[in-house]
């Protein structure tokens, strides 16, 4: 097998131009199979490092679990360590406060055993956990954010509410001792010990969180340990809504089948475009051997040692280019982990902390496993590459030693032909004559090509700009932020808001007012249950003001209804992402359902009529589902129930605007109100996109690279098989010039047939994927826009690479004499 | 071997080509011109000096036999004459016309204009049929065909029903006939043909000596050919010897 492999690695060495075409294939999809999961297990890593260090580390809480479940959960086989928290109160600001607190920020009081502790991350930064009812653990910066100063042993004086009878109870003020400090970053929390916790609470109201890690599930997949939460909710009778899975700790630290996934689907994509382009190589590149393979029939090869001829020539290929794709993987993990993180917006916290984490190597960027993975899949896809034209080669017959001429498939017999030659006709009649080869070439590239262009179709939809348009309305946007349940502030409750709605008439003129300021529209809400919903849940009715008439008109899908047809608040129209919601759900045009109005401290039962189903945005329909017109939905409860409020102003940003709202918003919310900007959400939007876009260009950039080798290689082997026709033409007397055009116009029909199947099929394709991304409401996706920039710079890379080629092909046979042509390439 | 020789279509063809000849004005006349050829290969030890210094002339409407031992230079120089290699040194002037002075392009065209081309193994485009073959360079010089012409061309020559047919159907003396068919059709000043006969079978070969012999003879069309054949040798109006790259004798 030495004389095999002695053969295979001549062949690579002689076909150069194959062996090098093959090897930059290879090597772009290992760089790819190496570059895509360990960017993404990086990007995942420091994304888990982050949660780490910042979430709690319990796989899930069972609330409101008294003491008696909490021994029977103790002894559970599959729980592993596990620990207490109860939430007792609340701490009340003392006045005046500092300069960055809020009215309703409220730190908790909490009991925390030891293990609860560990498990919530409540670390400690110096002395211990309380034990003694005065004593409390508390952060320095809330300390400081109450306006007091103390030391371990200090006393401090604190306001605070007892959670009692499901509310918090009135004001109470005790002095405590300070036994330790929480670190620095945990804020809105205040330690208490258990003593405290019996003193304030009645035994029975006491209700604790149980916290837990489930054992034994080290590299378990995620959905195996919420399998295993919800089998022990169920076997103690946890109801589902009392189940809290810390599901950012769980996917940070067992395996998400849904990133393994998504690594899978890409690192096949990978896969399939690399076996189409390989394949395309050995079969178009075949050809030139067709008569050495026949010779070494002819004296004496085996099947097996032709088979193994194209294997080890294509293996050896790879044994090359497999390491060069490792290494400048590597070299561009750094740079591409850098440039990504760059790209984040950085305002988040979240963001900011994994930027520190890859800036700071605090995850490592290279994983043994991924060198070894990559290396094993790309040998499979070269493996997969060969078979057919393993197959092929040990099929020719050893009489093509003698017989074949140079073109495999020399056309024997009739042809009708022209009765005059252009240079047009010429390349024509090469294309046809080979057209197995031609759609070989054709079809493997337009897969690569369909592929791209579906997914620039669906990244080209997702505009910022539309992703703002979707969910804003005007330029800035005023929403109201209840509090409900808090007894002490019994007025931030949505059922007492509304009687003194900041969001009123008086407020909107205000806004209206004001320089620089079209228009004002406020959006109302009607909190209702029941009906199509489940009874438990709360949703919303949507009130919209008349200016959007004419938009909920065009929105609907099915039936009819005007604006004037929902005024009368018996008629909604139903927004169709209910369906996606509750697909299981049958609701029709035309179906009555009785629900229930909640209207502030009393409820009625009321029958709305569906006489329309929309497809709205969420600018319009506030995420809700049923819509009503303002005017209808005002008239069903007796308070002013405006939620949000658009403000339209005459520039898309001014700075001097958005001061003079955010003054009156804090004059008049006491904090009840928040404010976005739209350049804001467009900002944050565009920043989003930016890099999701970065991402999947740079991939589809190399993968339209390995396709690109496929259309490098047709051609030169398409030159290489024909060095002797081209030889005879110039010999009767074809200029370098008509040759090259001769070339240029056979690559044009590559080219364009590429060019045409990728496009044409590649734009019906893509648009069934905007139709599927629009239906999944994947990135606010809502219109079509077709991806015009991608499909230029598809046919301009291809035109250019294309016109490149036919100059250095050109400049290639020019090195030949036309008679060398003639003489030697028999 | 099938071949008709029919002698009145012949003359037909030859009577253009010599009219045209004599429109041109040089008729019998020096029509190739070398000059202090030089063509060597390879460097050092491995020097080949196919053409050395070779200086020489032919006349228009001559048939002119190059003859010598392998690898003498005689290709070389036939390849030289007819503009399908470069020299290091020295001229080849056609028709008054430097044809090395010309860039590759024009040389291409010249070629196609005025040379036309006999290969020992045909040199036949595969994938284009008997009659694209014929009239290729016609269509390489933009010029659209004369159908009439082009159809009595082949007709003379025998092919006349092998229109449609591919090459590798063929026998050999039928390509060698489609080939001197394409040298025939832009009525070139000069034909050159590297041992046409090499390949065919001597009743064949004789046949299509006969043909080219009858085109110089009859028509002035001016033939330069290689032979090793001592037969063909005689049957030329000169027979040039080549030895070591240099012209030995000229008989």
């Amino acid at each position: 097998m030495k004389m095999v492999t002695n053969i295979a690695f001549s062949n690579a060495k002689y076909y150069r131009s194959k062996s090098i075409l093959t090897g930059a294939a290879v090597f772009l999809a290992a760089f790819l199979l190496f570059i895509v999961p360990t960017i993404g297990k990086d990007m995942v890593d420091a994304e888990y490092a982050m949660v780490n260090d910042t979430f709690p580390q319990y796989h899930a809480c069972y609330m409101d679990v008294d003491s008696d479940k909490v021994n029977a959960l103790s002894a559970h086989n599959d729980i592993g360590s596990w620990g207490l928290s109860c939430y007792a109160g609340s701490v009340l600001m003392t006045l005046p406060l500092s300069e960055n607190a809020m009215e309703n920020v409220k730190p908790d009081m909490i009991y925390m055993d030891e293990n609860g502790a560990a498990l919530s991350k409540a670390e400690l930064s110096e002395g211990r956990l309380p034990t003694g009812e005065n004593e409390i653990v508390v952060s320095k910066a809330d300390l400081n954010l109450f306006g007091l100063e103390g030391e371990i042993g200090d006393t401090v004086t604190l306001s605070y509410q007892i959670y009692r009878g499901g509310g918090l109870d009135y004001r109470q003020e005790h002095n405590f001792v300070i036994s330790g400090f929480l670190k620095q970053e945990e804020r809105g929390m205040i330690l208490v010990s258990k003593q405290f916790l019996e003193a304030s609470v009645p035994a029975e109201e006491i209700r604790y969180q149980f916290l837990f890690q489930v054992a034994g599930v080290e590299h378990a997949m995620t959905d195996d340990v919420e399998d295993t939460i919800s089998r022990i909710a169920e076997q103690f009778a946890i109801p589902e809504a009392d189940v809290a899975v810390n599901t950012p700790y769980l996917e940070s630290n067992y395996i998400d089948p849904s990133f393994l996934w998504i690594v899978i689907v890409i690192m096949l994509i990978v896969v399939f475009a690399a076996v189409l382009t390989i394949y395309s190589i050995y079969y178009v590149s075949l050809e030139q051997q067709v008569q050495e393979f026949g010779r070494l029939k002819a004296i004496g090869a085996t099947n097996k040692q032709i088979r193994q001829i194209v294997l080890r020539e294509g293996l050896l290929v790879a044994v090359c280019a497999v390491p060069i794709g490792l290494l400048f993987g590597t070299l561009m993990t750094k740079l591409l982990l850098f440039l990504l993180v760059n790209m984040m917006e950085g305002n988040l916290l979240t963001e900011v902390r994994i930027k520190e984490i890859i800036a700071g190597h605090r995850i490592p960027f290279y994983h043994w496993w991924i060198y070894g993975l990559t290396v094993v899949v790309t040998f499979i896809t070269v493996y997969i590459s060969l078979l057919k034209s393993m197959h092929m080669a040990e099929k020719i017959p050893a009489v093509s030693a003698m017989r074949f001429q140079g073109n495999a498939r020399t056309p024997a017999g009739v042809r009708n032909g022209y009765a005059d030659l252009t240079i047009w006709r010429l390349a024509k009649n090469n294309i046809l004559s080979n057209r197995r080869k031609s759609l070989t070439t054709i079809l493997s590239m337009s897969m690569t090509g369909i592929f791209i262009m579906i997914v620039a179709s669906v990244l080209s939809c997702t505009n910022p700009e539309q992703m703002v348009n979707e969910n804003f309305n005007g330029q800035y946007e005023i929403v109201l932020d209840t509090v409900e349940g808090d007894k002490e502030h019994p007025k931030w409750a949505w059922e007492e808001v509304r009687k003194n709605n900041p969001l009123n008439d008086e407020f909107l003129q205000e806004i209206r007012d004001m320089d620089g300021v079209e228009n004002v529209e406020a959006f109302s809400r009607v909190d209702i249950g029941g009906g199509i919903f489940d009874p438990e849940e709360p949703h919303y009715i949507s009130g919209i003001p008349e200016s959007f008439a004419d938009e909920l008109e065009k929105g609907i899908t099915k039936g009819r209804a005007t604006y004037e047809d929902i005024k009368s608040g018996d008629k909604v129209v139903l927004d169709q992402t209910f369906f996606y919601w509750y697909p299981d759900l049958k609701v029709n045009v035309g179906d009555t359902f009785t629900f229930t109005v909640y209207d502030g401290d009393h409820e009625y039962e009321r029958e709305l009529e569906i006489i329309a189903i929309g497809d709205f945005r969420q600018g319009l329909s506030g995420g809700n589902c049923l819509i009503m017109a303002k005017e209808g939905a005002d008239g069903l409860c007796t308070d002013n129930i405006n939620r949000r409020v658009y403000v339209y102003a005459d520039q898309d940003y001014d700075e001097k605007l958005e001061n003079k709202l955010n003054e009156i918003i804090y004059e008049r919310s006491k904090g009840l109100l928040d404010m976005r900007t739209r350049r804001s959400e467009y900002e944050f939007d565009k920043s989003s996109m930016h890099f999701i876009n970065s991402v999947c260009f740079i991939f589809l950039g190399v993968l339209g690279a390995i396709c690109i080798m496929n259309l490098i290689n047709t051609m030169i082997s398409s030159v290489n098989t024909r060095r002797k026709v081209f030889g005879m033409m110039q010999a009767v007397g074809m200029s370098d010039k008509q040759l090259r055009k001769m070339l240029f116009s056979e690559g044009l029909f590559y080219t364009l047939g590429t060019l045409l199947i990728s496009i044409g099929a590649g734009s019906i394709l893509g648009y069934g994927a905007f139709l599927w991304a629009k239906h999944n409401y994947i990135l606010d996706i809502r219109t079509f826009s077709y991806p015009w920039i991608m499909a230029l710079v598809v046919t301009v890379v291809m035109i250019f690479v294309q016109i490149f080629l036919v100059l250095m092909l050109g400049k290639s046979l020019k090195k030949e004499s036309v008679i060398d042509r003639v003489r030697f390439y028999e | 071997m099938d071949v008709i020789v029919d002698k009145k279509a012949i003359k037909e063809i030859f009577v253009f080509i010599t009219e045209y000849a004599i429109q041109e004005g040089n008729y019998m006349s020096i029509i190739v011109r070398v000059e202090d050829l030089v063509k060597y290969y390879g460097s050092g030890e491995n020097l080949v000096k196919a053409v050395d210094h070779t200086s020489l002339e032919l006349e228009r409407g001559k048939f002119t036999a190059i003859a010598g031992r392998s690898g003498s230079g005689k290709s070389t120089l036939l390849h030289l004459l007819g503009g399908l290699d470069r020299p290091d040194s020295g001229k080849v002037i056609i028709e008054n016309q430097d044809i090395y002075s010309f860039k590759d392009d024009r040389l291409a065209k010249f070629r196609r204009e005025k040379i036309g081309f006999i290969f020992q193994d045909y040199n036949l485009i595969p994938s284009l049929n008997i009659w694209e073959n014929v009239v290729l360079p016609l269509g390489l010089d933009n010029r659209r065909v004369v159908k009439e012409e082009a159809e009595h061309i082949l007709d003379k020559l025998g092919l006349s029903d092998k229109k449609k047919v591919m090459p590798n159907t063929l026998s050999g003396g039928q390509k060698q006939r489609t080939a001197i068919a394409r040298a025939l059709i832009t009525n070139p000043a000069v034909i050159l043909a590297d041992e046409p006969t090499g390949n065919l079978d001597s009743q064949t070969g004789l046949e299509v000596m006969h043909l080219l012999k009858q085109c110089v003879s009859e028509f002035g069309q001016t033939l330069v050919m290689i032979t090793h054949d001592e037969m063909i040798s005689q049957m030329a109006d000169v027979v040039i010897v080549i030895e070591d790259g240099k012209v030995v004798n000229r008989s």
